[in-house]
C-alpha cells in the first residue's frame, strides 16, 4: 500500500516517535496511579479519622490536576505523529482498534468529568458527605485503570500478536478480541500497573523526604515525615509484585515473541536491561535500609520484605549468566550470596538500627526515587525496542528498518533453537570466516536456511565481530 | 469497504464531535482572553470582585479546557477510522503544521495549568501572574492559526479539489500553498472576533443565571451584574467587527468555493436539515443578538452616562447596527429580500425584547445577559455547522482509494521531498513511483510561479514584455536560471498553454 512515509528532520524518525512518547508515558503513569491512591488514602484517613491522609490524597490529586492539561496535550501530539511518520502501521491498527480507541476517548471524558468536577473541585464542599466525595475519586480511579487496560491491550499486541493478522490498510476490522486479548496483555497490564504505583509512590516520597529536610515549620516538617514515610514504604511494597509479575511477562515474549526475548536477554538491548538491573539494586538497597530502620518493631512486615528479596531470584535465573566471574557457576553462586547477603544485613541494620541514623538520609530517598523513575524508563524503553525492526511483531517492519536490523532480527530467528541463550554465545572457530561457519551450520539436518539467509546472517556476525 | 458505527452514520459522529469540539475550543479562546481582561481590570482599578471572578472564570476554563483536549483525542481516533483516505491526506499536507500546533498546545496547556493553580501563590508578584495570563490569548491566536489554516484548506484549497490529493513515497507534510490558501486570513479573523464574542456572551449568560438564584442576596448581586456587564461590554465590542470580516469572507468563499457558497446562500445539501436552513437561522440569531444588544444599550443608556466605568461608547454601538444593516442588505441583494426583511424582523423583535426584558427585572441585566448567552452559543454552533456542511460531500467510500490519486503538476514542488531517484524507487510498499520528469516550460511555469499568485493570474496577462516581466519576477524572488528564464519567455511569448 502506498502510503506516505514523511521524513523527518534533525533526529531519525524513531528518535522523534520516542520523545514524544517519553514525554506523554511518565506524567500518564504518575496520574494514573495517584488517581488510583488518592481515594484509598482518603478512606484511610476518614476511616482513622486522621487528617494527614486527606490531606496526603488531596495534595496527590492537586499535583495530578496540574499535570493533566500538559500531559492530555502530549498525548494528543503522539496520534499527530505517528499518522505522519508511521501512516501505514497507523492506518492498519487504527483498523484493528478503531472501538477501544473510541471507548477509551469515552472513558477518558467521565475521567475528567469524575476528577476535575465530582473529586477535586468538591473536595471541601463534601466535607460532611465524605463517602460520596471518595466514591467519586474511585469511579475516577477505576476510569484511568481502564483507559490503561485499554492501552495495554492493544500495545501489548505490538509485541505478542498471538498469530492475529493485521489487517490491511482498506479492512476496517473495528474490533479484534483476539488480537487485544494477546497472550501478554494480563501480564503488561499488571506489569505496568504495578509499576507504576511503585515508581510514583517511590518517588513523591523522595519529593516529600527532601521538603521534610527543608521545612523548618515544626507541624510541616512533621506532616512531610509522615507523607514520606506512608508513600515511600507503599511504593517499595508495591514493588514486590513486579519481579513475580516480571517472571510471567518475560515467558510470554519468550514464547510468543522469542527474538524480542533474546534482543533483551542478552541481545542488542541488553545495556536497556542490565543499567535496569543495577538501578533496582540501588533503590531496594536504600528502600529497604529505610524500611528496616525505621520500621523495625513490625516483624510481620519485614518478614514479608525478605520473602519479597528472595523472588528477585526468578530474575537472575531468567537471564543468561554473565561472564564477570568467568563460568556461569561463578555467576550463579554471586548472585545467591547477594541476595542471601542482602537479606542477612537488612536484618542486621534492623538490629543496629538506632545506631544506624544518619543526617541527610532524606536525600538517600531521594536518590531512591529518581533511580526507581529512572527503571521505569528504562524498562519501558526496553520493551518498544526489542521487537526493532518491527513496529507489529512478526507482522509490520518499520519504514526505516536497515539490512542490519533485519539480518539481526534474522539471525536470533534462526538461531535461537541451538544458541538459546545470547546471539553472543556464537563462537567462530580459529581459522574460519563466518560465511564459513554458517553454511556449515546451514547443512545440518534440523537448520533450515536458505542460500540468502546464510549470507544475511554470516554478515550480521561479521558486523557484530567488528 | 468502510467502517460503520451502527447507531449513527459515520458523517454524523465526526459532525457531533466536531461541533462539540469547536464549541469548547472556541469558549476556551474567548474565556482566556476574558479571564485576562477581568483580572487587568481587577489589578488596575484595585476591584477585588473582578480578581475573583476572573480566577473563577479560570477554573471553569481549565475544566472545560481538558474536556476539549480530550474532544479532539477522540475526533483523531474517530476520523482514522471512518475517513481514513481523507485523514491520511490530510497528514501528507499538513503533518509539520500538526506538531507545531502541538508543541504550541502543550505550552498554552502548561501555561493554563500554572497560570490558575499559582494564583494565589504569586499573590504578591501580580504583575508577573498578569503577564502569564496575557500569554494565553497570543498563545490561543498562534495555535488556532495553525488549525484554521488547514480547516481553511478544506473548504478553498485553491486550485485543489477535494479527493485529487496524493497519497506518495516522499512526501513533505508541510504544503505552503495550501496552507495559506484563499480563506485563509478571512477565518483567521472571523474566528478571533467570534472566539472572544463569544466568550463573552457566555459569560455574561452565565452571570444571569446566577442573578436569578441570587436576587435577594445584594454583594452576590452586585458581583454578577458587574463582571456579567464587562464581559458583555467586551464581547458587544468584539462582536462589532464580524459584519466587516464575514462580508469579505463571504466573497472570498464566492471566488473560491463557487459550490459552497451557493450552498450557503440558497440553502442546498446538508445546509438545510428538517427542513430548517441552518445558516439562515444563524444570521437570524445575529440579527436578534444586534438588536437584542442594542436594545440593552439604549435601556442603560442613563446608567451609562451616570458614570458607570466600563461604558461602551454609542458611537461603537450604532455602528455595530449600521454595519450589520449593511450586511444584511448585501446578502439581502444576493440572496432573497426575503432574507433581509426576516433579520429586520428578528433585530427589531430582540430590540424590543431586550428592553422589555430589563423593565421587567426592574434594571437587572439578568435576562439579557442570559439571552445574548443562548443566542450566542446557537450562532457558533450553527455557524460552524454551516461553515462544514457547506463543501461537497465525500466520496461514498471512505477508505481505500489510495491507489487513484495524484498530485497536481504545480503542487509537486511543495509536496514531494527531493529525494534521489535509488530511495523513491526503494518504498515500503515496493509499488512504482512516479518520478517528476526533467522541466520543460511548462512545468516550470506551473511549478514556479505559483509560488508567489495563481496561474489565472499568468494566463490573464494581456502584455507581450514577458521578458520584463519574467525578470522582475526573478528580482523578485523567483528561482529561474538563465536557460529556464530563457524556455519560460519563449513558452510565454508563444502564448502556448501550460
Amino acid at each position: 500500500m502506498d502510503l506516505p512515509v514523511i521524513p523527518t528532520p534533525v533526529f531519525d524518525r524513531w528518535v522523534w516517535m520516542e520523545e514524544f512518547t517519553f514525554s506523554h508515558i511518565p506524567i500518564a503513569a504518575v496520574i494514573t496511579a495517584w488517581m488510583f491512591l488518592a481515594p484509598i488514602l482518603e478512606l484511610i484517613g476518614y476511616r482513622k479519622r486522621d487528617l494527614r491522609y486527606d490531606r496526603l490524597s488531596k495534595s496527590l490529586v492537586y499535583f495530578s490536576m496540574i499535570l493533566f492539561s500538559p500531559g492530555a496535550a502530549l498525548g494528543t501530539g503522539i496520534p499527530f505523529l505517528i499518522i505522519g511518520l508511521y501512516p501505514e502501521f497507523w492506518a492498519r491498527w487504527a483498523n484493528m482498534f478503531f472501538w477501544p480507541l473510541i471507548f477509551q476517548f469515552i472513558l477518558f471524558t467521565m475521567e475528567v468529568l469524575f476528577l476535575f468536577n465530582f473529586y477535586y473541585l468538591t473536595w471541601d464542599k463534601t466535607m460532611h458527605r465524605k463517602r460520596t466525595h471518595i466514591a467519586c475519586g474511585f469511579i475516577a480511579a477505576l476510569m484511568g485503570e481502564l483507559i490503561q487496560l485499554i492501552w495495554d491491550g492493544i500495545g501489548s499486541y505490538m509485541l505478542t500478536p498471538g498469530g492475529v493478522p493485521l489487517p490491511a490498510v482498506n479492512e476496517p476490522v473495528g474490533f479484534s478480541l483476539a488480537g487485544y486479548l494477546n497472550p501478554s496483555f494480563l501480564s503488561l497490564f499488571l506489569h505496568r500497573s504495578f509499576g507504576n504505583l511503585s515508581f510514583t509512590l517511590l518517588l513523591a516520597g523522595g519529593v516529600f523526604a527532601f521538603r521534610h529536610m527543608r521545612h523548618r515549620v515544626p507541624t510541616e516538617k512533621a506532616y512531610y515525615g509522615f507523607a514520606a514515610d506512608v508513600t515511600f514504604t507503599l511504593g517499595f511494597l508495591f514493588f514486590f509484585a513486579q519481579p513475580v509479575i516480571g517472571w510471567f511477562y518475560a515467558r510470554v515474549i519468550q514464547g510468543e515473541a522469542p527474538v524480542a526475548f533474546i534482543a533483551m536477554m542478552g541481545g542488542h538491548a541488553w545495556y536497556y536491561f542490565i543499567p535496569k538491573l543495577l538501578l533496582i539494586l540501588v533503590f531496594v538497597f536504600i528502600a529497604g535500609t529505610y524500611v528496616f530502620v525505621r520500621h523495625r518493631d513490625k516483624p510481620w512486615l519485614l518478614g514479608a520484605i525478605s520473602i519479597g528479596l528472595a523472588s528477585f531470584y526468578v530474575i537472575f535465573l531468567n537471564h543468561p549468566p554473565l561472564r564477570v566471574f568467568g563460568s556461569p557457576l561463578a555467576w550463579r553462586i554471586a548472585y545467591t550470596a547477594g541476595i542471601l547477603g542482602f537479606i542477612a544485613y537488612l536484618w542486621f541494620v534492623r538490629w543496629r538500627g538506632p545506631a544506624l541514623r544518619v543526617p541527610g538520609w532524606q536525600i538517600f530517598l531521594l536518590v531512591a526515587g529518581l533511580a526507581s523513575t529512572a527503571v521505569f524508563f528504562f524498562g519501558g524503553n526496553m520493551r518498544e525496542r526489542v521487537r526493532s525492526p518491527q513496529t507489529v511483531y512478526g507482522w509490520l517492519e518499520k519504514p526505516e528498518a536497515t539490512d542490519y536490523e533485519r539480518n539481526r532480527f534474522l539471525t536470533y530467528e534462526k538461531c535461537i533453537g541451538c544458541h538459546i541463550r545470547s546471539p553472543r554465545d556464537l563462537v567462530l572457530p580459529a581459522g574460519e570466516t563466518w560465511n564459513q561457519r554458517v553454511a556449515a551450520e546451514a547443512r545440518r539436518p534440523e537448520v533450515s536456511l536458505s542460500d540468502e539467509e546464510v549470507v544475511r546472517i554470516a554478515s550480521y556476525l561479521e558486523e557484530v565481530d567488528k | 469497504m468502510n467502517l460503520e458505527l451502527g447507531f449513527m452514520s459515520a458523517k454524523g459522529f465526526i459532525a457531533f464531535l466536531g461541533l462539540f469540539h469547536t464549541a469548547v475550543a472556541s469558549l476556551a479562546i474567548g474565556l482566556a482572553f476574558m479571564v485576562t481582561f477581568a483580572e487587568l481590570v481587577g489589578y488596575r482599578y484595585r476591584i477585588r470582585r473582578h480578581d475573583l471572578f476572573a480566577k473563577r472564570t479560570q477554573l471553569f476554563h481549565v475544566c472545560i479546557y481538558n474536556i476539549g483536549t480530550i474532544n479532539a483525542i477522540g475526533l483523531v481516533f474517530a476520523l482514522s477510522g471512518l475517513f481514513p483516505q481523507f485523514w491520511e491526506q490530510f497528514f501528507v499536507h499538513f503533518h509539520w503544521v500538526m506538531i507545531v500546533e502541538e508543541f504550541i498546545f502543550f505550552l498554552l496547556a502548561t501555561t493554563i495549568t500554572f497560570h490558575y493553580f499559582f494564583w494565589d501563590y504569586v499573590w504578591g508578584h501580580k504583575k508577573l501572574h498578569l503577564f502569564l495570563g496575557a500569554l494565553l490569548t497570543p498563545l490561543f491566536f498562534f495555535q488556532f492559526y495553525f488549525i484554521n489554516a488547514v480547516g481553511s484548506f478544506m473548504l478553498t484549497p485553491g486550485n485543489f479539489q477535494e479527493g485529487t490529493l496524493s497519497l506518495s513515497v516522499g512526501v513533505l507534510g508541510w504544503d505552503r500553498l495550501g496552507f495559506f490558501n484563499p480563506s485563509f486570513m478571512m477565518l483567521q479573523l472571523h474566528r478571533v472576533f467570534a472566539n472572544i464574542s463569544y466568550g463573552g456572551f457566555f459569560i455574561a449568560g452565565w452571570c444571569g443565571i446566577r442573578l436569578y438564584f441570587h436576587s435577594a442576596d445584594p454583594v452576590k448581586k452586585a458581583y454578577y451584574e458587574d463582571n456579567g456587564r464587562l464581559s458583555f461590554y467586551v464581547a458587544f465590542m468584539s462582536f462589532l467587527a464580524l459584519p466587516i470580516v464575514g462580508f469579505f469572507y463571504s466573497a472570498v468563499l464566492m471566488r473560491n468555493a463557487d459550490e459552497a457558497f451557493w450552498n450557503l446562500m440558497m440553502g442546498r445539501g446538508d445546509v438545510v436539515k428538517a427542513g430548517i436552513d441552518l445558516w439562515w437561522l444563524k444570521h437570524l440569531f445575529v440579527a436578534a443578538m444586534v438588536g437584542g444588544g442594542l436594545g440593552y444599550f439604549s435601556r442603560k443608556a442613563a446608567a451609562l452616562a451616570s458614570g458607570e466605568r466600563f461604558s461602551v461608547p454609542n458611537a461603537l454601538i450604532y455602528a455595530v447596527a449600521v454595519f450589520y444593516f449593511i450586511y444584511y442588505l448585501c446578502m439581502g441583494l444576493i440572496m432573497t429580500w426575503a432574507f433581509f426583511l426576516w433579520s429586520l424582523a428578528f433585530a427589531v423583535g430582540g430590540y424590543l425584547l431586550s428592553r422589555h426584558m430589563v423593565n421587567y427585572g426592574k434594571g437587572s441585566s439578568r435576562a439579557p445577559f442570559l439571552m445574548m448567552g443562548l443566542l450566542s452559543f446557537g450562532t457558533v454552533m450553527l455557524g460552524g455547522w454551516s461553515r462544514e456542511a457547506a463543501r461537497p460531500r465525500f466520496d461514498e467510500n471512505r477508505h481505500s482509494a489510495y491507489d487513484k490519486l495524484y498530485i497536481p503538476a504545480e503542487r509537486q514542488p511543495y509536496l514531494m521531498v527531493d529525494l534521489q531517484p535509488p530511495e523513491l524507487t526503494d518504498s515500503p510498499a515496493g509499488a512504482p513511483v512516479a518520478v517528476v520528469a526533467p522541466p520543460n516550460a511548462a512545468s516550470l511555469i506551473a511549478g514556479r510561479c505559483v509560488g508567489c499568485h495563481d496561474l489565472q493570474r499568468v494566463r490573464n496577462y494581456r502584455g507581450d514584455d514577458w521578458p520584463k516581466v519574467v525578470n522582475t519576477m526573478v528580482v523578485y524572488g523567483t528561482k529561474l536560471d538563465e536557460e529556464e528564464k530563457r524556455l519560460v519567455v519563449e513558452h510565454l511569448s508563444a502564448g502556448l498553454s501550460f
